[in-house]
């Protein structure tokens, strides 16, 4: 009889997840199921209701990047009603979408999958959350994390109301602007945000590219995918967080096509599986062909990584410098061929 | 000082509950400072199997958020329930049922289909998740998808309520301080002020003594006045029949208010209220136009129920299978 692991729940992210994990005989891994034991339905209980109220109960999705599900419901509705936003409430979303990503990203880092590599995986099970961070990094770290993430999740309800479940969204608008007055926080959030990114890249220059083993693990076969990555990239084929079209690049970095968003049934399909409520995307054309890496596998990746992938770079010429000098150091994953 | 032993975990939520204690920000050293968390899913490694050793009791008090939907959590209530000496539903979903409650409008098995058989998206395999599933290394289970979404006091005893969605910053500190200084209210009491939402909002002074409304509009169609009572200029807001505590966050983006954090005490169906509340504010005389003006509100039951269908009376009263909490799995 085959062993088998069970980890219930997974932790340290948004979302319920179970794994089981089958050993062989000789005790290596045969399989694993990464499982979502979990559904609420939100495809079916959505229909018949309001469409402006999609931005509000969408967000419910997930309450962690509660702005991701805001702001693409808002986008939906943009479409539906035929109008484009005005300027400033463009802008004004792009500001919301922009605060979000650094206090999630931050959050990431810092509270979910950082501290696998700040404390370190041999660290005991108590020890690996944002309080070995803490202990780790120091107390001035720590106050500086919670110091940003407050700033910024400020301002975040400051234009959407709430951080959590916003409600700022309408089709073709926004529901409130900035006074003048208030414009210096925002700027001045800003700066603090670019220095607090400064901070955090040092960090992981120091914790995990100075430790050769940890070099060795991320770079080893183990944790490498070669799939297809998919993007938001804009015109020039940067990488855009609020708009543009999806591009998707193959395994070895070579366009795969580029869409706007609304024609995403032309290109990305669902997959059942018995054995958990989640479904798996991939791309249709070269349908689904179970769980593959390579260019004849329809399985693709999203988010962070695969946004660079996926792009030619950043359209903020500091961070162009600084994606170069991190690709190009002893760090090199052997799928990104930005 | 022995720290007291709190555990935080969601159920069927989003994770905002979670990150509203995340939002305590400074004040969330202090909080561990004073309390070991034994088990909090999204942000430390414990597991169910930890819980488990625990001595009955051993948990001083856990947060639940997240409405019941599968056997697992269920499951991982009714262990939480036994391990805790508090439990407070946290968070609209377990206190009322929440948005996910919604999916009680339609059976599981129409969510199902619509789910794995029936969107646009599907490669048409015809599969469907199932409790158990043979696979060549052996069997891989899921949690069964129940009838219905039941709110946590549907499921284990509950001592406390904290609501909204999230609930508000301010109540999570007055939660906190009135455990750790033990001086929590009467058991079964909801941690926030017994007023109407309508009492705290910043647009009280311009509430009129009467509404006279014949049309509604909503919110995309006119441009609301930061001002004035948004009630008064014709949007549906449900402040009069809501409970404040929130400081009012979607008033003040220009919004009006959806009523997430629930009822006062007093009112025993929230919808129910709403719509009496709703009748009230007519200034139609003859039966066509009041029916006119009601048919404007699109989806009355999506808006009245929208964050409370599992806890409401209307429910308890419909017909059909999504009543029942019997298990069933595609």
């Amino acid at each position: 009889m085959n062993r088998k692991i069970v980890i219930d729940p997974i932790t340290r992210l948004e979302g319920h997840g179970k794994i089981d994990i089958f050993l062989n005989n000789e005790g290596d891994v045969d399989r694993a199921y990464f499982q979502v034991p979990e559904l609420r339905g939100f495809e079916k209980f959505a229909q018949g209701r309001p469409s402006e109220d999609m931005p509000q109960i969408t967000s419910r999705i997930c309450g962690v990047c509660p702005t991701a599900h805001h702001m693409a419901a808002t986008k939906a509705l943009d479409d539906l009603y035929q109008v484009k936003p005005p300027s400033a409430t463009k802008k004004l979303r792009e500001l919301m979408y922009c605060l979000f990503f650094i206090e999630d990203h931050a959050l990431h880092f810092y509270f979910l999958g950082g501290p696998d590599f700040v404390v370190g995986p041999d660290a005991p099970k108590t020890q690996r959350n944002i309080l070995g961070v803490i202990g780790q990094a120091g107390l001035e770290v720590g106050k500086k994390v919670i110091g940003l993430r407050k700033e910024v999740r400020e301002l975040m309800a400051y234009l959407g109301g709430k951080a959590i479940h916003p409600v700022m969204g309408l089709p073709g608008g926004v529901s409130k602007g900035i006074v003048e007055e208030d414009q210096p926080r925002f700027i001045d959030a800003a700066d603090h945000a670019v220095e607090f990114s400064q901070m955090s890249l040092e960090i992981f220059h120091d914790v995990v590219l100075k430790n050769p083993r940890y070099v060795e693990w991320v770079t080893s076969e183990t944790y490498t995918h070669k799939t297809y990555y998919m993007g938001m990239v804009d015109e020039n084929n940067n990488v855009n967080f609020y708009e543009g079209r999806l591009r998707i690049v193959k395994p070895n970095g070579s366009e795969y096509c580029k869409f706007p968003p609304e024609k995403y049934l032309d290109y990305i399909a669902e997959h059942v599986e018995p054995w958990s409520y989640i479904k798996f995307c991939y791309l249709k054309e070269i349908g689904w062909k179970g769980f593959q890496e390579g260019m004849d596998s329809g399985v693709f990746a999203v988010a962070p990584l695969a946004r660079l992938n996926a792009a030619r770079g950043m359209a903020a010429r500091s961070l162009r410098k600084r994606m170069t000098a991190c690709f190009n150091s002893s760090v090199r994953n052997p799928f990104i061929t930005l | 000082m022995v720290n007291i032993k709190a555990a935080f975990n969601w159920l069927a939520s989003c994770g905002g509950c979670e990150e509203a204690i995340v939002d305590l920000h400074e004040e969330l050293l202090n909080v561990v400072e004073a309390v070991d968390i034994v088990y909090w899913p999204c942000a430390l490694d414990f597991k169910k199997e930890d819980v488990e050793r625990m001595t009955d009791g051993e948990i001083d008090v856990s947060f639940i958020n997240g409405a019941v939907r599968t056997s697992d959590e269920e499951e991982t209530a009714v262990l939480l329930r036994r391990k805790s000496k508090y439990v407070i539903a946290f968070g609209s979903c377990a206190h009322l049922g929440g948005i996910p409650g919604m999916g009680n409008f339609i059976s599981a098995k129409e969510i199902l289909r619509n789910s794995y058989l029936e969107s646009p998206s599907l490669n048409q395999n015809e599969m469907t998740p199932q409790v158990e599933t043979r696979q060549p290394e052996g069997i891989v289970t899921l949690p069964r998808f129940c009838d219905s979404v039941r709110t946590l006091d549907q499921t284990i005893p509950v001592d406390y309520y904290l609501p909204g969605c999230p609930p508000p910053t301010r109540l999570i500190k007055e939660a906190l301080r009135a455990l750790l200084g033990g001086e929590l209210p009467a058991r079964g009491s909801v941690l926030a002020p017994d007023i109407a939402q309508c009492h705290e909002c910043p647009r009280k002074v311009t509430k009129p003594d009467e509404f006279h409304i014949t049309e509604w509009k909503r919110p995309h169609e006119a441009v609301i006045d930061p001002e004035r009572c948004i009630l008064a200029q014709g949007f549906l807001c449900l402040g009069p029949v809501t409970r404040c505590g929130c400081d009012s966050p979607c008033i003040k983006a220009n919004m009006p208010c959806t009523g997430c954090i629930g009822p006062i005490s007093q009112i025993k169906d929230y919808g129910a209220k709403a719509v009496a509340a709703i009748a009230s504010l007519f200034d139609n005389r003859e039966e066509h136009e009041i029916e006119a003006t009601l048919d404007q509100i699109i989806d009355p039951a999506g808006t009245v129920y929208r964050y409370c269908l599992p806890a409401s009376q209307l429910f308890q009263r419909l017909p059909g299978e999504n009543k029942r909490h019997n298990e069933v799995c595609a």
